[in-house]
């Protein structure tokens, strides 16, 4: 039987513990518990809350404010993954910069970053989002008509990214990506990119933009980009999003083709 | 594709080209030494005449050539008719005809180098050129062959250079030569040096070459010039071999930076002054006991009591310094009280007192003779004055040899500049400085109650453990039996965890942040030190209480037993009893030595478990989980860990005074320091590489060096005052140990003056020993270190004014040397 003073010794790890890694319990309690807890008590799920929440509170067709909305939830109600007021500007900057004709979207999730792109896209260019639960793609649907986009801008693709990467070419008629935003699973980023890489459609410039390859991480992605030496690429450091200690970063990759 | 061709391309030309010059070069060298030689031989001859000469050679016309020669062979006859007085003239004038042959030579090659062939196809050429020569020259000199034959015996050293009786064995020594020379050439190539010393002693060795006689040795000494070199090298290898783990150190230096390899040289030097004390106290004297010595067994303090016995060899036992181990030289309970022991006469209990007192005094003496070169060494430039031109230009560490360090470093210099920068704007505004000093306040609040709350525990445990003790461990559980140490250990470990982590809240720089961070841990650990001794004392007035008990107990017990056997049997033998069953005086000293030991033992226990869980087994799973987890581990949360080495100074700091502490009473204790130093640095060594990544956080390990010192300094003091305390003030106990039977543990010193000594100088000794004396010699000391003291000021103010007049003159020369251009400027 350990005796009590042994254990009264090991509060200031304990202490250290919960003040050193805060950011992670208070992540950990918005992110987990606070979703099963209203999983349980709503009976809807995290995604149809959020969607409820934005359709009462945002003007119909103003992209601007649908976001503001999700920003809200986001920070005050639960925790949704989407990238973020900060890393937004970001995406949003890098988009002007390129005004690129063909995007590829992985991952759209509940349609906050497809929103986010779609808005910053010039006169003419398609957004490609590939999502693969259906009913998140569902709620992205409603949530991109809510903000007035329509089938010619953005082409919602319901389907796991490694079937429908290989059939872009000859179901959609790509030649070449401009721009890939890259947010859905993490261990898919490699996968995907190598995929990509396979089927011809990155050309020299293509942008590629990976968010969170520091949290959660995608380690391999990032030992890939620095030994295959086909990218210029730079990792935009910032905070993860909607919380406030945990560092993130976004991979920009410039395809530079083979030299 | 094209690209990579013509690159090639573009090598392959360069690289001819680089032959070409190598090429041009040699051959120059050659020419030359050799026209130098003929010249110094043909000193007679008219300038006019050799200018001509070059001419023809140019033209390369060899009629011409040969007529000349036809010309100089018909001179050379008649000076040979004349007498020997031409000898000398000749041989210049074949010196002649050798460089017409050499010139043409050097044209070839010249041209082979231009039309960028390989080396070996030129000198072919040109040894095939070299036959032409000679085939078309054969005619002419059938002559003069005779004649100059001789004359080329004469000089032998120019046998390399004769072209015409090109026998194939010949033909070998030229080529040979030419070998030897590239051979040099080549050697002086690879030499780091700059290119005029090449030139230089490429001349100079061409030169010591040709005048075989007397430059003979020197040549064989510069060829083995570079086999010196390399002896010097494998011996200063070999040197650098013998000082123990330079290597390993060294290789840690490469990977982590200077502040990490500081640690190491710290518990090198550490390991060394330990080696001296286990020297002292094994040499002097648990040797001499354990030798010369009364055997085990013999006397009561010798034997295990006879309640012990049974359990005195269990392995629980010996791990806690109990039973067999206890009654042996490792404790101070074991020594007897025979004041000369062995046919050596060794004054055994004087030995003991001296070694104990000269072990701190030798300590003192080389922790302040360190601490005042290294003030001689860094105490010559200030920090303040040149802040960025010194993290400019001295910022780098050079001895990094590793990519990941060196990226760190980088990130830390440019960290670094960003800070000074901005310290540089705040040190002008003050915002909000309300709330940082609230937060100041309030972190400094939170350490105090962390600092209390251990202080507390630590105490509270110790009074349990007593409590403990007097029930009798036997009816106890291990974690009970061990409370103190586990306590203390953990506390050590995490508390500093937690006042790094109550740093962040009080937004300092990062250096005073450290220094911060140090003091507090220093606070801890002596806290903990101080508590875990007043809990040592009281124990100790506890036993001596328990020993008036015993002594009482006895005297009776001598006295029952004297009056039975005499009441039972009249025979006046002595009454022998088993050394066993004789009752004994808890002995105080050996106590005190046991929980010192049982303290080291726990505290490298904890070092060494925290080593391999807390570094090896983390750096295992976040290597080999990563591959299947769901965030990145190493770049994430757990990451590797990092060397703390301020922690690790600081628990080698406080390790240290506490075997100054407890050495007089175990003398074990620098024994088994020795032995931890010694596998803590193959541990730590394997563990830094094996496990750490480099500390983000890079401080200057040269600046706080004395920083250590010091702080072994004040260590050093604060734990000899309690031995000393104990030393002075306590009897010692009645039964055990060299001073048993005395009143103080001193009285040592006085009984061998008066025994040992002759009385007359034991008389000057109590003059001596007089205040009287003594006062105005400690007055005196004091004089003469405030003395120097003031001297050394003075001496440092002078420096700092100096410094200032040096800054003036640079500041005057700046402005006269910007003058003219400002002036300029205006007009």
């Amino acid at each position: 039987m350990v005796s009590g003073a042994i254990a009264l010794a090991f509060l200031p790890l304990l202490l250290t513990l919960i003040i050193r890694y805060r950011y992670y319990f208070v992540l950990f309690y918005r992110a987990v518990l606070v979703r099963i807890w209203k999983d349980c008590v709503t009976g809807l799920s995290r995604e149809e809350r959020a969607y409820q929440y934005v359709l009462t509170h945002s003007i119909p067709g103003d992209p601007d404010s649908i976001l503001d909305a999700f920003d809200y939830w986001c920070n005050k109600v639960e925790y949704i993954s989407n990238i973020g007021p900060k890393k937004g500007k970001i995406l949003d900057r890098i988009l002007m910069e390129q005004s690129p004709l063909t995007v590829l979207e992985l991952g759209a999730h509940c349609g906050y970053s497809t929103v986010r792109i779609a808005r910053a896209l010039p006169l003419g260019a398609r957004l490609y989002s590939i999502e693969m639960d259906q009913t998140n793609a569902a709620i992205a649907e409603k949530i991109l008509r809510l903000a007035g986009f329509d089938d010619d801008t953005v082409e919602l693709i319901v389907n796991p990214s490694d079937e429908v990467i290989p059939r872009l070419r000859s179901d959609y008629n790509l030649e070449r990506v401009d721009f890939v935003f890259m947010d859905h699973w993490k261990k898919c980023y490699l996968p995907d990119l190598q995929m990509l890489e396979e089927c011809g459609l990155l050309g020299k410039g293509s942008v590629i933009l990976a968010d969170n390859v520091l949290f959660p991480g995608a380690p391999k992605f990032l030992r890939y980009i620095r030994k295959s030496g086909l990218y210029e690429w730079k990792i935009h450091r910032a905070m993860l999003e909607y919380s406030k200690g945990i560092r993130d970063g976004m991979a920009e990759l410039v395809f530079q083709g083979i030299k | 594709f094209l690209n990579e061709s013509m690159s090639f391309i573009g090598d392959e030309q360069f690289e001819g080209g680089n032959k070409e010059k190598r090429h041009r070069e040699k051959r120059r060298d050659g020419s030359k030494d050799r026209r130098k030689r003929a010249n110094a031989k043909r000193r007679d001859r008219s300038r006019a005449d050799r200018e001509n000469e070059e001419f023809e050679e140019r033209l390369g016309k060899r009629e011409k050539g040969r007529r000349g020669r036809v010309k100089n062979d018909q001179e050379a006859k008649k000076r040979e008719q004349e007498g020997g007085a031409g000898a000398q003239v000749k041989s210049g004038k074949t010196a002649k005809v050798k460089k017409n042959i050499k010139n043409e030579k050097r044209r070839i090659s010249e041209k082979d180098g231009k039309a960028g062939e390989r080396t070996e196809k030129g000198k072919k050429r040109v040894e095939s050129a070299k036959k032409e020569i000679a085939t078309v020259k054969h005619g002419t000199r059938d002559k003069t062959r005779e004649e100059k034959k001789k004359k080329y015996k004469e000089n032998s050293e120019d046998k390399e250079v004769k072209p015409e009786s090109l026998s194939p064995d010949e033909l070998e020594k030229l080529k040979e030569a030419v070998d030897e020379k590239k051979k040099l050439i080549q050697s002086l190539r690879g030499k780091p040096w700059p290119m005029k010393k090449k030139l230089v002693t490429l001349q100079e060795t061409l030169r010591i070459q040709s005048h075989d006689d007397q430059g003979e040795w020197k040549w064989t000494l510069l060829m083995l010039h570079p086999k010196w070199m390399k002896f010097q090298r494998d011996f200063e290898n070999f040197k650098t071999a013998c000082i123990p783990w330079e290597m390993k150190i060294k290789e840690i230096e490469s990977h982590f930076g200077s502040s990490v390899a500081s640690y190491f040289i710290f518990l090198r030097w550490m390991y060394g002054i330990n080696m001296i004390l286990f020297g002292l106290t094994f040499g002097l004297v648990m040797v001499p006991e354990a030798l010369m010595g009364r055997p085990y067994g013999s006397i009561p303090r010798k034997t295990v009591p006879r309640a012990e016995e049974a359990s005195a060899m269990d392995f629980a036992v010996l791990w806690d310094f109990g039973g067999y181990a206890q009654y042996s030289v490792l404790f101070y309970g074991f020594y007897s009280n025979q004041r000369a022991i062995g046919w050596l006469k060794f004054r055994m209990p004087l030995s003991y007192f001296l070694v104990g007192v000269g072990t701190v005094a030798y300590s003192y003496m080389v922790v302040i003779r360190t601490m005042a070169r290294n003030a001689n060494e860094s105490g010559v430039g200030d920090d303040n004055s040149f802040n960025f031109s010194w993290k400019m230009f001295t910022s780098w560490d050079y001895l990094i040899g590793n990519p990941e360090t060196a990226d760190n470093k980088f990130a830390s210099i440019t960290t670094c500049f960003k800070e000074a920068i901005l310290e540089e704007q705040e040190s002008r505004k003050d915002d909000n400085i309300h709330l940082t000093r609230f937060l100041r306040v309030l972190a400094n609040f939170l350490v105090l109650c962390c600092l209390a709350g251990s202080g507390y525990l630590i105490y509270f445990v110790v009074r349990r453990s007593q409590k403990f003790a007097l029930d009798g461990f036997e009816n106890h559980t291990w974690w009970e039996r061990n409370e103190v140490n586990m306590v203390m250990s953990l506390l050590g470990m995490f508390c500093p965890m937690l006042f790094d982590v109550i740093s962040t809240l009080e937004n300092y720089h990062p250096r005073v942040a450290l220094q911060w961070q140090l003091g507090r841990i220093f606070a801890l650990f002596l806290g903990n030190l101080y508590t875990f001794i007043i809990a040592l004392m009281d124990e100790i007035n506890v036993k001596r209480e328990e020993e008036k008990i015993v002594k009482f107990n006895i005297t009776m017990w001598e006295a029952s037993l004297y009056n039975g056997t005499v009441s039972e049997n009249f025979t006046a033998s002595p009454i022998t009893i088993h050394p066993a069953d004789v009752p004994r005086g808890p002995c105080w000293e050996t106590m005190v030595g046991q929980e010192f030991v049982r303290l080291i033992i726990s505290d490298t226990m904890t070092t060494y478990i925290t080593l391999l869980i807390g570094d090896f087994l983390r750096a295992v799973l976040v290597r080999f989980l990563n591959h299947c987890w769901c965030w990145d581990l190493e770049a994430g949360f757990p990451s590797y860990s990092e060397f703390d080495v301020s922690g690790n100074v600081l628990g080698l700091i406080f390790n240290q005074g506490m075997i100054w502490m407890g050495a007089f009473y175990a003398p074990c204790l620098p024994a088994l320091n020795v032995l931890r130093l010694h596998v803590s640095m193959y541990l730590q060594c394997w563990a830094v590489m094996c496990c750490n990544v480099p500390q983000e956080r890079v401080f200057k390990a040269s600046g706080s060096n004395n920083f250590y010192m010091a702080m072994l300094l004040v260590i050093l003091f604060l734990s000899t005052l309690p031995a000393i305390y104990t030393i002075v003030t306590i009897p010692p106990s009645f039964d055990c140990g060299p001073f048993s039977g005395k009143n103080r543990m001193f009285d040592v010193i006085h009984e061998t003056l008066e025994s040992d000594f002759p009385a007359w100088f034991s008389k000057v000794f109590s003059y001596a020993s007089n205040p009287g004396l003594v006062l105005p010699f400690i007055l005196l000391m004091v004089l003469a270190i405030y003395y120097l003291q003031s001297t050394s000021k003075s001496y440092k103010e002078a420096n700092v004014e100096l410094k200032k007049k040096l800054q003036m003159v640079i500041q005057i020369m700046k402005i006269i040397l910007l003058l003219p251009t400002t002036v300029n400027n205006w007009q």
